[in-house]
């Protein structure tokens, strides 16, 4: 066994499930301006679903991911037409409040319904490891999010880049009253934006519902992650989000398991969070690519 | 009724309550330690609203990580008053413990200041969030110093009525440090750097050193309250010491009450007490009562903007009012305010003009 | 009632600075703070009133109760014992805390509608226990601690669920010379502050694995790792299993750390792998024991013997990882099979059946814990005579009487030392008792799976 070649791969299995819990939190702050600090609870529903589908119906997470992704399209459709629009145009600290509110009504109702106990999901799929040789051993649960990440990257990637829905977000994010002034609805962009995210998010949820414990109060933690991934990879930026989640995990398996004494964990967050702080300090745009303040208002 | 009137009420009223906050103590049953413990925790979240408020609501900074403060000030007391930690066995008395703690918050805050108050909008407050986490995670591996993840213990011997008193007197100096210093120069100096940070700069104001120095009171006034904290709570670890909650509520608190006004901090943290207690106290309720709370915050934030200062003042917003935010500089629309840029930067292109050159604020830099 | 003043006076506060502050637009102030005097005078009014309201009730009640318990003679319910107790209902130890609270309910229950209440010189006394829900917070467990005791008029309180709630509650009874008997705060710094008011009915936590270790030992184990998360209960339990696997000539090989809300688990644990220990020692709550197995499953670590601190004495965790459990060990306070009785409450197994009845779920051991931190109040509130703290101090301390729960008997620091922890093993899907040997019900398996 390769403790190296090991620490790689753990590094990167947690990069590709980071990806996907992180990508829709980017994009809606980059094209709407909203800070989502619900994003956490998204993720928290996504896993409960995908629980409740395993434990009532036998149904595998990787499957029921799809249904759940449209399920979490219309909540999130139906809830930025509700409540985000309301805030949309205003400064970043009035959204981030709104989604906290939402978030402690989330978590909370969730609680009251499903109880506070841990769930864990469990999966024939997403079980178990491939032995690589004698080298390393890499875990299926893990390989499995990887594989659905990179394909929702692509997809993501093409459908900013090839239609024309994907080009208006693109130039709503860019300059949002030119935008409208070539005709483009914004609402129905941000509706669609938003319903998006949160479905990718919710999906995400429901795939690492087998390697993370799914209780009501699990998200700000993700939520926290997903501000420091952000901020490295730069706002709305799909390949940053990419290189940043890779970044992050390798970074963190790599101090984890090279670190001297006991302490190699927490050594790995403060790392994490340290080089959160050096990046906007000294690289403001982000390390992959260009960060730019957003905040709603307009000019 | 004219303005001098409205003002001799206030401050006959205020001047009657602060007695009747004095008093307390002696009012028998009413007055007895349960109270008194749950106002005294009521005053220190006062007061740490009152300091949030220095650098959200003032300067226009919004801290999400200010409750690292409060944290680090508890750890030193604890360090120093505890014969758990192994680099400071001697337990100090309480008075010089709560000094230093005042201070070494003071200096960190001081250095932290220095690198994120460079940073703008939303980027101060993801990095003071960062700042919250690591110093979190740095006390949990300071082994012999801060006892681990084991935590510190000091001696219960806490007066609660003499507390209440302390509690009392230093919250009250907040006010009065808080009111004082909207009057002052160097505060007129924060609220331009709020509304309008290039323009103060041009104006000859120092805003780096400004923005520093009120970064620095306001992580000081936090310490101290954490080490008060500390010493009446005889217990902590790291995820008692740092808590995000506490954060949140003196946010949420300052903005239901009035986002950089003196008595905004106060009605908020007052009001979001007694809507504790009273959902709290029904039964029926115990389950839900922090649903009721998000409803209640996110309707507050989404129609009162100004928070309750607002409301007093007859200003309630039913509609988006986002447009007229150049005139409205008392209220929450005021407190961040930057250039709207082009967020999704994964088209195959380059960016098409340099952003830097016209807007200086837009990487990510107020200077 | 009293509630409503404070609420008051804040509301006062509030109104009052603003006008002072702003000095614009506050015209109801005065009327508010009229208002706010008046709301308090009627509080206090009907505080009065409840009060007779109460009296007149107990009157009654007693002679409702004198024809029901007539049988008994002069064996007459008297009046109530106040006990209060904060509870985590919401935040993060919601479940163990709606355990402990069942665990002291089917105490009290059984006191009130079957034992008769506890007897006293004088008659007999209803147990009530006044609950509030601390939601997981330290503030708020010491908060509502000082208001049991100074608005509820608690005589005794029973413990907070974890060391971390309990350390701070248990210093504002100390300071308020209110006892505190708990069975689920364990950890060995919290009784090192020469307390005399706290006695804890469990074994503390830094004696957790102690037969565990030692039944490796005696398998032939010669190393060790030890994972544990870096907060107060787990470090304690870890830093106990490092002492007894020195004592018992295991060498450990490697030690980490993790901190709170850890995400994955797989890193320490392929390091562990390289290492190719004999056991695996795995210190946290129950969702670390969780954590622990899917990152083994996932990274293929097997090692021949698997300690966790807690989960594998919960039958929720087989339910939820099924055969990835099977063999591993942990230590546990209670279980229902051990071969424990006393006088109050029946056995071990007795108390199950009447937690299953009364709950519909069978119990766990900081159920157990809790209930029997009641009774050990109970026993000595009856061998004291009294409800008078100091007479009940000197009763816990120089109790010694055997329970459903084991023996109690409590030590200078107020720990009791009576009881050993036991040590159960997940065996095809049962949890069974595996040490120490007198409570043990089947043979312990080494290596795992044999």
């Amino acid at each position: 066994m390769d403790t190296l070649v090991q620490a790689l791969i753990n590094g990167i299995a947690v990069g590709g499930f980071l990806t996907l819990m992180v990508l829709g939190f980017s994009i809606i702050w980059g094209v709407m301006g909203v800070i989502n600090f619900a994003h956490g609870e998204f993720i928290m529903v996504g896993a409960y679903m995908a629980w409740f589908a395993r434990s009532e119906w036998g149904v595998e997470p990787l499957y029921s991911a799809l249904p759940i992704f449209l399920i979490m399209f219309v909540v999130g459709f139906v809830l930025q037409k509700l409540v985000v629009n309301k805030v949309i145009d205003r400064p970043h600290l009035v959204s981030l409040l709104v989604m906290f509110a939402v978030s402690i009504i989330m978590s909370n109702s969730v609680k009251l319904i499903a109880g506070a106990d841990f769930r864990r999901v469990n999966s024939d799929i997403q079980r178990g490891f491939w032995e690589l040789g004698d080298i390393a051993t890499i875990p299926r649960k893990h390989t499995v999010v990887l594989v659905v990440a990179i394909i929702v990257l692509v997809a993501l990637q093409t459908f900013l880049q090839k239609t024309r829905l994907g080009k208006s977000i693109r130039a709503a994010a860019q300059n949002r009253e030119a935008a409208q002034i070539v005709g483009i609805d914004i609402k129905w962009v941000y509706a669609f934006t938003f319903a998006l995210c949160i479905g990718i998010t919710a999906m995400s949820g429901a795939l690492t519902s087998t390697i993370i414990p799914v209780f009501p109060f699990m998200g700000p933690p993700w939520a926290l992650r997903a501000f420091v991934i952000t901020a490295l990879s730069g706002l709305g930026s799909v390949k940053g989000t990419l290189g940043a989640a890779m970044f992050l995990g390798l970074l963190e398996s790599l101090v984890a398991t090279y670190a001297p004494g006991s302490s190699g964990s927490q050594l790995a967050v403060i790392t994490a969070f340290g080089l959160l702080v050096v990046t906007l300090v000294l690289r403001p745009q982000g390390l992959f690519g260009g960060l730019r303040p957003v905040d709603a208002g307009g000019h | 009724m004219n303005k001098s009137v409205f003002k001799t009420i206030g401050l006959v009223s205020a001047a009657l309550l602060v007695a009747m906050l004095f008093f307390l103590p002696m009012l028998g049953h009413y007055g007895n330690d349960s109270t008194l413990f749950t106002v005294t925790l009521l005053l220190a979240s006062v007061g740490t609203a009152i300091s949030w408020n220095l650098t959200g609501g003032f300067t226009g900074y919004v801290d999400f990580g200010h409750a690292v403060w409060w944290g680090i000030g508890a750890y030193t007391t604890g360090v120093l008053m505890s014969n758990e930690s192994e680099w400071i066995p001697q337990q100090w008395p309480l008075v010089p413990a709560l000094i230093v703690s005042m201070f070494f918050t003071a200096l960190v805050a001081n250095l932290v200041g220095r690198l994120t108050m460079r940073l703008s909008g939303p980027y101060f407050s993801i990095a003071m969030l960062g700042f919250f986490v690591f110093f979190r995670e740095v006390v949990r591996v300071a082994g012999p110093l801060t006892n681990r993840g084991i935590g510190l213990t000091i001696k219960p011997v806490i007066n609660r009525p003499l507390w209440y008193y302390i509690t009392l007197i230093f919250v009250l100096f907040l006010v009065y440090l808080s009111w004082w210093l909207r009057r002052t120069r160097f505060g007129a100096s924060l609220i331009a750097i709020r509304e309008d940070e290039i323009g103060a700069e041009m104006r000859g104001i120092d805003t780096t050193r400004n923005k520093v120095m009120v970064f620095t009171l306001s992580g000081a006034i936090t310490g101290l309250l954490g080490g008060m904290w500390a010493y009446q709570n005889t217990f902590l670890d790291p995820d008692i010491a740092f808590v995000e909650v506490r954060t949140i509520d003196a946010v949420m608190g300052t903005m239901l009450g009035g986002l950089g006004t003196v008595a905004g901090p106060i009605i908020g943290m007052v009001f979001l007490f007694v809507l504790r207690e009273l959902l709290w106290t029904q039964e029926s309720l115990l389950q839900t009562h922090l649903i009721v709370q998000g409803l209640l915050l996110g309707a507050v934030v989404l129609y009162l903007p100004k928070g309750l200062m607002g409301l007093v003042r007859g200003e309630v917003a039913f509609l988006d009012r986002f447009r007229e935010r150049s005139s409205t500089f008392d209220g929450m629309e005021s407190a961040v305010l930057e250039a709207q840029e082009s967020p999704i930067s994964d088209s195959e292109d380059e960016h098409p003009h340099d952003p830097v050159a016209l807007h200086p604020t837009w990487d990510g830099r107020t200077s | 009632m009293r509630k409503r003043l404070r609420l008051a006076l804040a509301l006062f506060m509030a109104f009052g600075l603003v006008a002072a502050a702003c000095g614009s637009d506050a015209t109801d102030v005065v009327d508010s703070a009229g208002e706010a005097v008046a709301d308090a005078a009627e509080s206090a009014q009907d505080t009065v009133e409840d009060v007779a309201e109460d009296a007149a009730d107990v009157a009654t009640d007693d002679g409702a109760e004198d024809d029901a318990t007539a049988e008994e003679g002069a064996d007459t319910i008297v009046g109530t014992i106040k006990i209060g107790a904060a509870l985590s209902e919401t935040g993060k130890f919601s479940v163990e805390g709606k355990d402990s609270r069942q665990g002291y309910d089917t105490w009290a229950k059984w006191v009130n509608e079957e034992y008769g209440g506890i007897q006293l010189p004088d008659g007999r006394y209803e147990v009530e226990i006044v609950y509030y829900d601390d939601e997981s917070d330290a503030d708020t467990a010491a908060n509502l601690v000082q208001r049991l005791i100074d608005e509820d008029g608690v005589e005794f309180l029973l413990g907070p669920y974890s060391s971390g709630l309990t350390t701070g509650a248990s210093a504002i009874s100390e300071a308020a010379d209110v006892i505190m008997v708990e069975g689920n705060g364990t950890s060995d710094s919290m009784f090192e502050r020469d307390f005399q008011n706290l006695f804890l009915v469990a074994t503390v936590a830094s004696d957790y694995t102690k037969s565990g270790i030692e039944a490796f030992a005696a398998k032939g184990a010669k190393t060790a790792v030890v994972a544990y998360e870096d907060t107060s209960f787990p470090t304690a339990v870890a830093n106990g299993a490092i002492k007894h696997l020195e004592d018992n000539g295991i060498e450990v090989l490697a030690v980490e750390t993790y901190p709170k809300d850890p995400t994955d688990l797989s890193p320490i644990i392929s390091k562990f792998r390289e290492l190719e220990p004999d056991i695996f020692i795995g210190g946290g709550h129950y969702i670390d024991a969780v954590l622990f197995t899917n990152a083994a499953d996932d990274v293929g670590f097997a090692p021949d013997g698997m300690l966790i601190t807690v989960g594998p004495s919960n039958p929720k965790l087989i339910d939820e990882l099924g055969d990835s459990v099977e063999g591993v060990v942990g230590p546990t306070q209670w279980e229902p099979t051990m071969a424990y009785s006393g006088e109050w409450l029946g056995s071990a197994q007795d108390f199950a059946t009447r937690y299953e009845s009364y709950w519909g779920e069978a119990p766990v051991y900081q159920a157990a814990s809790a209930a029997a931190s009641g009774l050990a109040l109970h026993i000595a509130i009856e061998q004291a005579g009294t409800t008078d703290t100091a007479a009940v101090r000197e009763a816990l301390r120089a109790m010694n009487v055997d329970t459903f729960y084991g023996p109690i008997g409590f030590d200078d620091r107020g720990v009791n030392t009576s009881k050993p922890m036991g040590t159960v093993q997940v065996q095809d899907g049962a949890i069974n008792v595996v040490a120490p040997d007198g409570a043990a019900i089947a043979d312990f398996s080494y290596p795992r799976g044999n």
